[in-house]
């Protein structure tokens, strides 16, 4: 990694603290100094620390039913009672507890599903930029075709038959998700193999293999580490849709998708069992897309000179 | 001469790339567990009339030869007849086997062409109120950049592309229709029925457009010919209408031609959620009931539009900006 910053560096740029570090690390520091970021990154790390602790801390089972204790409105409207602070389903299931199993999925799910797409559309766009020639007109025409179909279409194919499992919807969604990623990976591999101290690498006997992943390689990664945090929340959002069309993680296991269905249901007596999991999924992806675009931010300003 | 070569060139890449699709949804369809001679025949039919329906269907064939078929098919302008819906409109799963309506299929050109006008009329509207969410709040912060206006957009477009489509719809539905019954939001019966789902959709666009007008006015408000404006004697109102918003609207452009599968994925949910009988029900519901013939037919069509409306953006932007390429 060191020696892409050095080769990174503006000329002429004066050698202070700062252009010691790594474009990557620059890029970090200039994110942090954002009070966006930090409210991101601090949301999501509590909503994370909730979703991995509290089911196991609380005695509450996320699949308990408890009829006497159906449809409890949540904190503010009911009662003042801590018991249920989002209140309870038609089934007297806490909704708490429940959005926070299903944030374990939706995490999952998404990061997986990300670091799918990423290896396979980085991979496929390394190749293409690097071979060029047929490679590359083959592997664009597929990229072309790939995005000209809604990948929820092809998810809704393939999930429709096949069990819903886990793998299933990380695979669906991570085989739909690349090309965005292999476009990025081939134009930074294009302007990277043009320069020069890669024809240098070339002259010394390097094998393609050595360029592409000691050289290419490292270079794609800063364009791209901001949208794969995006991309975590859009693939979340993915997974709740999937999960409303019955076609995401099946029931009992609780997923906002699965929660919200059932819940419109019984929207006119227990209007919360839709609107809850729903609020509890933004205030997530919110948080993720605030981290996400500051770092979009603070690439750009590294890429401009200006940190 | 030149928008001779781009466009035969285009057309030739499109052609291309609608070849992959076909083959793609073809094999897929194909590979994937589910039967659809048993689905036209209906359960209760006996194995050897599924046997006889699926050879009657070619279904037996191998693939690349079924395939082969198909695309002499497609050639002649006929993309088939769906397994399951009938030429009447129902659709008929739980007809017997043996009932004389089951031979009568609609037509899979006919169902779609069918459908499109209101999905037209969906994303038009929702297109419309998109601008006009985006547009005031991305002028303002590309003219300010850092400054309030600036930070409530970015604020505003990452609450909005957070929001899940079909949990807002809900939430509309509950409050326009239950609550306040201004707005009716299952079903079609008129033109009031666009207006939730157009807004929800616009919801779902309106944070890419706001990124995209911010970041390329603030752009734009550096150059040259933006600063020399004021000294030429022209009213700032005049410099941001005529100038920037003009140079903006070409990534604008560009901004949708990428987006419209997404678009159009958005499109399919919300149909779905409210029961809208456009393209997008069409296909969920053509998804679930294993209709091959139909679900093909709409994965070539939403292709080919994909493909000649990003040609017709990028013409589009070459009459806008003249300095452009193709």
């Amino acid at each position: 990694m060191s020696d892409t910053a050095t080769k990174n560096q503006a000329p002429g740029q004066a050698a202070s603290a700062a252009s010691m570090l790594t474009p990557t690390q620059r890029m970090l520091r200039e994110a942090w100094s954002k009070p966006s970021f930090k409210f991101g990154f601090f949301t999501f790390t509590v909503l994370l620390l909730g979703a991995l602790l509290y089911p196991e801390i609380s005695s509450i089972d996320p699949t308990k039913m408890n009829i006497k204790a159906r449809h409890t409105p949540p904190l503010l409207i009911g009662d003042w009672s801590w018991a249920h602070p989002l209140g309870t389903d038609h089934l007297g299931r806490d909704l708490l507890v429940r959005c926070l199993v299903g944030l374990r999925y939706s995490v999952l799910i998404g990061c997986a599903t990300v670091v799918m797409m990423f290896i396979v559309g980085c991979g496929l766009g390394l190749l293409s930029g690097f071979k060029g020639k047929y490679t590359d007109t083959i592997i664009m025409r597929i990229t072309d075709a790939q995005l000209s179909i809604p990948m929820i279409i092809l998810a809704i194919a393939i999930l429709g038959v096949s069990r819903p499992t886990v793998p299933a919807i990380i695979l669906v969604l991570g085989l739909s998700g690349w090309p965005l990623y292999a476009r990025v990976a081939r134009s930074v591999t294009l302007s990277e193999k043009s320069k020069e101290y890669i024809k240098g690498q070339r002259v010394l006997g390097a094998s393609d293999w050595r360029i592409i992943f000691l050289f290419v390689a490292p270079a794609v990664l800063p364009p791209i580490a901001f949208v794969a945090v995006l991309d975590v929340a859009r693939m979340m959002i993915f997974e709740s849709i999937l999960g409303f069309l019955g076609l995401g993680v099946q029931p009992p296991t609780p997923t906002f998708g699965n929660i919200i269905a059932d819940g419109r249901k019984y929207l006119l007596n227990a209007w919360w069992i839709a609107t809850m999991p729903g609020l509890f999924l933004l205030f997530t992806l919110t948080s993720l897309n605030l981290m996400g675009s500051a770092l979009e931010g603070a690439r750009n300003n590294v890429l401009r000179g200006t940190v | 001469m030149y928008l001779l070569i781009f466009l035969s060139r285009r057309l030739l890449q499109g052609a291309a790339v609608l070849l992959i699709v076909t083959f793609a949804i073809f094999t897929l369809l194909r590979v994937v567990p589910g039967d659809p001679a048993r689905l036209i025949v209906g359960g209760m039919a006996p194995d050897e009339v599924v046997e006889q329906k699926a050879e009657e269907l070619g279904l037996n064939d191998p693939i690349p030869v079924q395939f082969i078929k198909y695309l002499g098919e497609i050639a002649q302008g006929d993309l088939g007849n769906s397994f399951v819906r009938a030429r009447s409109g129902s659709m008929g799963g739980a007809v017997a086997f043996d009932d004389p309506s089951r031979g009568d299929r609609a037509e899979v050109l006919d169902l779609i062409i069918e459908r499109v006008p209101l999905t037209l009329q969906l994303a038009g509207l929702a297109v419309l109120f998109s601008l006009i969410i985006s547009f005031p709040l991305g002028v303002a912060a590309g003219l300010n950049p850092g400054a309030w206006q600036d930070k409530l957009a970015f604020f505003a477009g990452s609450i909005f592309v957070s929001v899940p489509n079909f949990w807002l719809g809900i939430v509309l539905a509950l409050l326009f229709s239950v609550h306040l019954g201004i707005l009716p939001s299952i079903g079609y019966k008129g033109f009031e029925y666009t207006i939730l789902p157009a807004f929800v959709l616009a919801i779902e666009m309106s944070p890419f457009i706001i990124r995209t007008l911010s970041v390329s006015i603030a752009q734009i408000m550096q150059e040259e010919f933006i600063s020399v404006a004021p000294l030429r004697g022209l009213m700032r109102s005049r410099i941001v209408g005529a100038h920037a918003i003009r140079n903006a609207s070409i990534p604008l452009l560009n901004l949708f031609g990428i987006q419209l599968g997404s678009l159009l994925g958005g499109v399919l949910v919300i149909e779905f959620i409210f029961d809208y009988p456009g393209l997008g029900r069409l296909t969920i519901n053509a998804v679930l009931q294993r209709d091959f013939p139909l679900i093909q037919g709409i994965a070539i069509f939403i292709s080919a539009m994909f493909v000649f409306i990003n040609i017709a953006v990028d013409l589009a932007a070459s009459f806008i900006d003249p300095r452009l390429e193709y």
